[in-house]
């Protein structure tokens, strides 16, 4: 118990995943030795498409062909040109700050490292990251910008960001955080949302579809304790959930079934509707392999797996 | 406050206190934090149930130890320890138990059993701490006082017979059954000798004697509420039932009530005019019982056609047993009818003939009818147990008739034969009390030979010198079957008996009237009329007999009686009375049938075919002596009698079972909640 206290930083439990900085490069690289190491080589000159002539356009990329042919000024697009930024939004509502008696780490800490994690990929691959929160308090939302220093800055906020705020009590949370999202979210711009998609508000799915549009990737990823995964409580028990207020006083073998349905469905809901824009739904626990995790979700963004 | 309260007070709270606590965390779930809490279904009724459920059997457990402990720490206090033989030398013991089985005993105490359950465990605990060698005698103390197990030292057997006790409705007799309990020990080899008595001690006080008697179980003595109903009669339309009750408390609100238990038969329904012929279960009569301790008589009225009635008190006391009872008919067999001349057999100075004045000294057992002469009718001699004829001039032959049916049915018949019966008219006969004519002869010098009338106990010696004028000669008029049972200093017979039929005919040589002898006036003449009462009682059986009394039937051949309790046992004894019937010593085998009726009710008794109803009663004193609390000197524990032994050592198994069988149950959900807790599961990814 000692040594899980001396591992917290600030209010939340990070547990085995705490340094964060260090977890998350140590599951880059474990993602690395992958197969998804140099996914965008080579992608940056392959042939976009054309446009027309703007005073201040590189004049190498001119096609005097195509100028020829359509009697006006046109210069080539490359594929180098399209954004593919890696935007992540974290949940960092009150919820978020469950961990069970055997789990390695409170919800929030595993959705940082995994987020991270994926940041740790995306610039090396030259991508820009950005960070924004749901909720949660110092919290600054970090712009899109890459380079080593981004990792740096990244994992300071995550390391200081606390839980709190109730995203279920209305639609303002989350709409701050999505709304710096699609402003700063350019066509092919991965976005991965790490929530465990509880406590967020109704029309938050819908809100989720609006980011698909443009051509930008939305992921889901559910990340749950394992005892919300379960429920392996025995015996009445009063559980009181962080957010929304409810107190529910059962007996926890009669409710097991009930409660296991009620959550797929409420999950089945997001990945049908994120599937339907092409978005994808990930589902994790956080005692999970961290590095498993963000291969799938480097699989989501890929279009690989949904 | 006294320390005892103090104590009294913190066991109290000790074994309260747990129990509040477990019944207010009952049924409380634990709370814990649960971000989807929202998503979970409601039971929380059913969480509560099973929550009570799985808990009760721990509370029972820790409620009983707590209950144990308490015990433990009180047991200066509380009397939870048992009876056992107390030995000072080690040496073996000789023990008779006195075990009171009167009807007092039936009384329940506050503690809820009754005393005589608390006797009897007193008593079993008292032989299960007898050792190899140790003699045991059972004597009951209900009247009369009888020896159940003759001294033993098989103490199985010791526990069988003790096992087959039950109480009856008798009377108390302790003097007589301590005495018995001493007679018992006498003769035993073992040095130490107890007696213990298990009574309530509702009787007169035992005599000091060896060994001394020991009370161990004082609470027997406690004094209870109870009414009990002692008789109800029947006279016609009127029933009087007897009501004793042992305080004021007991007889407060009470009413007594008539119920049918048998319905009347139809004729004597349309006898009465056809009125409503009342049915089984239905109240005919009710009248309050007056609030205050004693005996009283309550008269009520009933249709004629009430059929067979039981008598029964409402409310509630200490013995639910005594408080209903058959109402008996009037009685037949308590009459004795005299046949005497009132102008010879008669006093100068008038009013009853001597005879009759004779039957009154002996008590109000018996009624005395005067009869002007011998019934020539059978009917004329209905109710009639006994007959006493002075000086008859013969017998007609319709009378002889009537009185050889009288004698077949169980009557006794006694005549005194004087100068008239010498001088019978024509065609009569003495028969059946004699053959041939009687002589009368003048003889004054002879006298009764006393010797051979011991057989009257010590009231014969007043017959050895009885002014008279002469003697009627019994020799010669023998019957078949007389004997002799008291002679003249010349041998002649003075007093023949011979058995006829049921009955029993007896012939006396002197007659009544004052005026031939002084006969009738002898302490002798009443004994000898009490010996025929006697006589009668037991053939004709008296209607209403006390609890606990025998029936005899002497000259009975077949007998069966069902009781209130089922059949009762109808044994043949040996019986001294049938040995001088015959005139043979006592001892010398004739046997007898005889009954007892050990339980109050009603009994149908069949005698060689013919079928009588009789009654047993309550003796009132059951219900009305006061239990006498045990004197110091009876309650001495320790080396006279029995010690109290603590039950420390067993109570602590007790608790330690306990203690035990708490972590069995404890572990055993333990394990059934990790069986039914499913692990946390890690969900795989997609």
């Amino acid at each position: 118990m000692k040594t899980r206290f001396a591992e917290r930083v600030g209010t939340l439990d990070w547990g085995k995943l705490a340094p964060l900085r260090l977890r998350a490069r140590a599951v880059a690289e474990g993602v690395f030795a992958g197969a998804h190491r140099s996914r965008r080589r080579g992608s940056g000159v392959e042939f976009g498409g054309h446009r027309s002539y703007v005073p201040g356009d590189d004049l190498r990329f001119l096609d005097r062909r195509a100028t020829m042919r359509h009697g006006k000024l046109l210069v080539r697009q490359f594929e180098t040109e399209t954004d593919r930024g890696l935007r992540l939004v974290i949940d960092a509502s009150k919820s978020m700050a469950y961990r069970s008696e055997g789990a390695p780490g409170a919800k929030l800490a595993f959705a940082a490292l995994i987020g991270a994690a994926l940041c740790r990929v995306a610039l090396a691959s030259a991508d820009t990251i950005s960070l924004d929160f749901i909720g949660g308090d110092h919290s600054p939302p970090l712009p899109a910008m890459g380079g080593l220093e981004a990792f740096e800055r990244l994992t300071e906020i995550l390391a200081d960001v606390e839980p709190s705020g109730d995203a279920s009590a209305s639609t303002g949370l989350l709409d701050v955080a999505l709304d710096a999202v699609a402003r700063r979210s350019r066509r092919g711009t991965a976005i991965v949302v790490l929530s465990d998609f509880i406590d967020l508000p109704d029309g938050a799915a819908e809100r989720l579809m609006a980011l698909s549009s443009g051509g930008r990737v939305v992921v889901g990823v559910r990340v749950l304790d394992p005892a919300e995964a379960s429920f392996p409580f025995v015996g009445p028990v009063l559980l009181r959930a962080s957010e929304g207020g409810a107190n529910v006083e059962t007996d926890a073998a009669s409710a097991r079934a009930g409660y296991l349905a009620a959550l797929a469905a409420k999950m089945t809901g997001y990945r049908e509707r994120l599937v339907e824009q092409g978005g994808r739904f990930v589902e994790v626990t956080t005692s999970d392999d961290p590095v498993l995790v963000v291969q799938s979700v480097l699989a989501a963004i890929g279009g690989t797996s949904a | 406050m006294s320390f005892v309260v103090w104590a009294a007070l913190a066991i109290a709270g000790l074994v309260v206190g747990p129990i509040v606590a477990h019944l207010l965390h009952l049924g409380r779930a634990r709370e814990r934090e649960f971000p989807p809490a929202a998503l979970v279904p409601h039971h929380r009724s059913t969480a509560r149930e099973r929550s009570r459920l799985e808990d009760f059997p721990l509370l029972v457990l820790r409620s009983a130890l707590i209950v144990g402990l308490a015990m433990l720490g009180a047991m200066p206090l509380v009397r939870c320890d048992r009876l056992a033989l107390g030995r000072t030398s080690g040496a073996s013991v000789a023990l008779a138990l006195v075990l009171d089985d009167s009807e007092s005993m039936r009384a329940t105490l506050a503690s809820g059993k009754t005393r005589w359950d608390v006797a009897k465990t007193g008593a079993e605990q008292l032989l299960h701490s007898a050792r190899e060698g140790d003699a045991i005698a059972i004597v009951l103390a209900g009247r009369p006082a009888r020896i159940a197990l003759a001294p033993t030292t098989d103490l199985g057997a010791a526990e069988r017979a003790l096992d087959e006790l039950t109480v009856t409705d008798r009377s108390t007799d302790l003097p007589a059954s301590v005495e018995l309990a001493r007679a018992a020990l006498k003769a035993l080899p073992q040095r130490d000798h107890r007696l213990v008595v298990l009574s309530d001690l509702a009787d007169e006080p035992v005599a000091d004697g060896s060994p001394p008697v020991t009370v161990p179980l004082a609470e027997l003595a406690a004094r209870v509420d109870d009414c009990a109903l002692t008789g109800a009669e029947r006279r016609g339309q009127r029933v009087t039932v007897v009501v004793a009750c042992s305080s004021e408390a007991a007889a407060q609100g009470r009413t007594v009530e008539l119920v049918v238990t048998a319905a009347a038969a139809a004729s004597a329904a349309a006898h009465d005019g056809g009125a409503h012929r009342a049915s089984v279960g239905d109240v005919v009569a009710h009248a309050g019982v007056s609030p205050r301790r004693g005996e009283q008589s309550l008269a009520l009225s009933v249709p004629r056609d009430a059929g067979t009635l039981n008598a029964r008190l409402v409310g509630n006391d200490a013995c639910r047993h005594d408080d209903e009872a058959p109402v008996s008919e009037e009685s037949t067999a308590s009459v004795v009818g005299v046949v005497a001349d009132p102008t010879r057999a008669a006093a100068k100075t008038g009013g009853p003939t001597v005879v009759e004045q004779a039957l009154q000294a002996l008590g109000d057992t018996w009624a005395v009818r005067p009869l002007p002469f011998v019934p020539d009718d059978e009917k004329g001699l209905d109710g009639v147990g006994a007959l006493v004829i002075d000086d008859p001039p013969g017998f007609s032959p319709e009378a002889r008739a009537s009185l050889s049916r009288f004698l077949a049915r169980g009557g006794v018949a006694m005549t005194l034969l004087g100068p008239r019966s010498a001088a019978t008219a024509l065609g009569w006969t003495l028969e059946p009390f004699g053959r041939g004519a009687a002589r009368w002869e003048e003889a004054k010098e002879l006298q009764i030979d006393v010797a051979s009338l011991t057989w009257l106990g010590p009231e014969a010696t007043s017959l050895a010198s009885i002014a008279r004028r002469g003697r009627t000669r019994l020799d010669g008029m023998e019957m078949t079957g007389s004997l002799v049972n008291g002679r003249w200093t010349d041998g002649v017979p003075f007093l023949l008996e011979r058995p006829a039929g049921r009955g029993l005919v007896v012939t006396a040589g002197l007659p009544a009237s004052l005026d031939e002898s002084d006969f009738a006036l002898r302490p002798g003449f009443i004994a000898l009329l009490d010996q025929l009462l006697r006589q009668a009682g037991q053939r004709e059986g008296g209607r209403r007999t006390a609890a606990g009394g025998a029936w005899t039937f002497p000259a009975a051949k077949q007998v069966s009686i069902d009781g209130p309790d089922g059949p009762a046992k109808v044994t043949r004894e040996p019986s001294d009375e049938a040995c001088a019937e015959r005139g043979a010593p006592p001892g010398c085998g004739d046997t007898i049938l005889r009954a007892v009726a050990s339980v109050r009710g009603r009994y149908t008794v069949h005698v060689d075919g013919a079928t009588e109803t009789r009654i047993a009663t309550l003796d009132p004193a059951e219900v009305l002596t006061e239990p006498r609390a045990p004197g110091k000197a009876s309650r001495t524990e320790g080396a006279r009698g029995t010690a109290r032994v603590g039950v420390s050592r067993e109570l602590s198994l007790v608790l330690v079972a306990l203690f035990a069988a708490e972590l069995a149950v404890r572990l055993f959900r333990k394990w059934t909640n990790r069986r039914s807790a499913p692990s946390p599961s890690v969900i795989p990814n997609p």
